[in-house]
């Protein structure tokens, strides 16, 4: 009975630290991405990666719960903030094209 | 768990936890779309109109005059339609301080010290609490943002729950039909604001994109994407000032007689003083942001702003939400949205409570109290603010700093009291909803008493609707107040009412 309580209580701290730091990791690593990969000049491009991130945390948040565990909530959220963040930070010289 | 059942916890505790503090920021938003009426409001001396020959040459003679520190940059306002005086605003060069001066257009003097309606703009968006406030408040957007989305999952049948009321139904069921149908009135004008909210200050909670292409270089992000000008300070002692009507009749011909707005002075003690020039168009969801800069000695132009068009979008987003535009018939549908938003949140608490009432959960009685601290203690405090404004005499030192002092004991009164009586929540909301209504009623024959050009019949009589509006609100308010707690009395008074000593003490009404 307090396995089971415990695994629920950590199940559930596992979907509320996705939500919140895995979702906001992706906004992040999806503005970041999004700043340097859109055919717009930079100032254009930081702006409207920046403005469409929230809509990003939110989906992180809702795929966080509704995901079948705390564990593939993570996986997925981290692989994609990784993979986005990887993207937008490799081009070195590229990224601060104006 | 399905879909719609984990939405369903996300919901009900996502919703609540942030609800009391989403009540705080979309209330005070709520009067902050009447920040500008409620400023009149509050500065008798703007009830009726009046000439003025005062300049923004004359603004800024005083500021020059009365402020002896050397200054990083002063700002000031014309009259407009809605904020009929001369507004004022610097900051000091070393400490950072900064002041606020609004000036009386018949002497041209400053007008008493108030915090005016722009308290409540700033309640909105940082609780008064600075970058810290701002934080907070942009996370409460985003537990928004998520409890809509969620909501509106949750949600089986949207469409035929939107004409289903049964207010006579069983506690819970009358809630979620309240909460649903104020939900879904507001809802697409709820997930805009609130997206559009969290948006204001993408900046500062967003800062990956400035990061990784300007190289970790804010400052940079800032200067391109608005566009504007700056110039560093030279260190040398300034010329003989260009007047500042020189210049903006210098812009207003380059804008084909468009308004002005702001007018910014930086660094105005140095050689390398800046004037910057703003354009003010209502007519637009987001004022333009044409800025001239030129030379506060020769009177050059040095820059004309061109804002890159991702810019004007987000100057579009923010206009979106500050309300600004269309005039007053839009500022009352957002008010009455906003509305809305509070009875969705009241009536999301009451679902909640509903469902555990007869569980022995602890968490009830916290619900119950924080319901009466919050949904009673904010419009109480904000109406205790007003109150203040009319009570405290005009030559007060700080009577700004009063005021806050005012509101912020007022709500502390209520949340002891709602603490006190958390175990009879009826008797709680009948005593809070009878002040409530005592000082609703009171304010506008308090105004009668001490503003003989402000009160609801010189108002309606000089055809002042927007000033007769805040009377006529205040008493409709008031007798639904009113109503409400007297409305029949003693129904379901519970059995161990008033049998605690302390209940007694902090009886406030009868």
């Amino acid at each position: 009975m307090t396995i089971l309580a415990s695994s629920r209580l950590a199940n559930l701290a596992g979907r509320i630290s996705a939500a919140l730091f895995g979702g906001y990791a992706l906004a992040y690593g999806f503005t970041a991405f999004f700043s340097v990969y859109l055919p717009l000049p930079r100032p254009d491009r930081v702006v409207t990666a920046s403005l469409l991130c929230f809509a990003v945390w939110v989906a992180a948040v809702i795929y966080a719960f509704a995901a079948r565990s705390a564990l593939a909530a993570w996986l997925l959220i981290a692989v994609l903030a990784t993979l986005l963040l990887l993207g937008a930070y490799l081009p070195v010289e590229w990224r601060t094209r104006p | 768990m399905t879909l719609r059942q984990s939405m369903a916890g996300l919901h009900t505790w996502g919703g609540l936890l942030p609800s009391w503090l989403l009540f705080v920021i979309i209330f005070a938003g709520t009067l902050a779309c009447f920040d500008k009426e409620l400023e009149r409001w509050m500065r008798p001396a703007l009830h009726t109109p009046a000439a003025t020959a005062m300049t923004a040459t004359d603004v800024g003679n005083w500021v020059q005059a009365n402020v002896q520190a050397p200054l990083h940059a002063y700002w000031l306002h014309g009259p407009t339609e809605r904020e009929p005086y001369w507004r004022l605003g610097w900051e000091e060069d070393e400490s950072g301080t900064r002041g606020r001066v609004a000036f009386d257009l018949r002497t041209g003097r400053p007008m008493p010290e108030t915090v005016g309606g722009e308290f409540f703009f700033t309640l909105h968006y940082n609780l008064q609490a600075g970058t810290a406030g701002m934080y907070i408040v942009g996370l409460a957007g985003m537990f928004m943002l998520v409890a809509l989305v969620s909501g509106i999952i949750v949600h089986r049948r949207i469409f035929k729950d939107f004409f289903t009321l049964r207010p006579q139904a069983n506690g819970q069921r009358a809630w979620l039909d309240a909460h649903n149908l104020f939900g879904v009135i507001g809802l697409p004008f709820h997930l805009i604001l609130a997206y559009t909210g969290v948006a204001v200050f993408v900046a500062s909670y967003m800062p990956a994109g400035a990061m990784v292409a300007y190289g970790g270089d804010p400052l940079a992000f800032y200067e391109e994407v608005q566009g504007g000008y700056h110039r560093n300070e030279l260190n040398q002692p300034p010329g003989q000032f260009a007047p500042l009507e020189t210049l903006l009749t210098d812009a207003r011909e380059r804008w084909d007689g468009a308004e002005i707005g702001w007018i910014i002075v930086e660094h105005p003690s140095d050689a390398s003083a800046v004037v910057s020039v703003r354009r003010f168009d209502p007519s637009r969801i987001g004022s333009p942001q044409d800025a001239l800069s030129y030379d506060a000695f020769t009177g050059e132009l040095l820059h004309q702003q061109q804002a890159p068009a991702g810019y004007r979008a987000y100057i579009w987003l923010v206009g979106l939400h500050m309300a600004q535009f269309g005039g007053h018939i839009v500022r009352l549908l957002y008010g009455l949205l906003g509305l809305a938003g509070c009875a969705m949140l009241i009536a999301g608490t009451g679902v909640w409570l509903r469902k555990r009432e007869g569980r022995q959960i602890r968490g009830i009685e916290i619900v119950r109290a924080l319901n009466g601290a919050v949904f009673f203690g904010m419009p109480i405090a904000s109406l205790a603010l007003l109150w203040a404004n009319r009570l405290l005499p005009d030559t007060l030192a700080e009577r700004g700093a009063a005021e806050a002092w005012c509101f912020s004991l007022a709500w502390l009164a209520v949340a002891v009291f709602a603490y006190l009586s958390r175990r009879q929540p009826l008797g709680l909301s009948r005593r809070l909803s009878a002040l409530l209504a005592i000082l609703a009623l009171g304010l506008p024959l308090l105004n009668g008493l001490t503003t003989p050009e402000g009160h609801l019949l010189a108002s309606l009589a000089r055809g002042d609707l927007m000033l007769a509006g805040i009377d006529a609100v205040l008493l409709l308010v008031g007798s639904l107040c009113a109503w409400y707690s007297l409305r029949s009395p003693q129904t379901k008074k519970p059995a161990r009412e008033d049998t605690r000593p302390a209940a007694r003490q902090q009886e406030l009404a009868p």
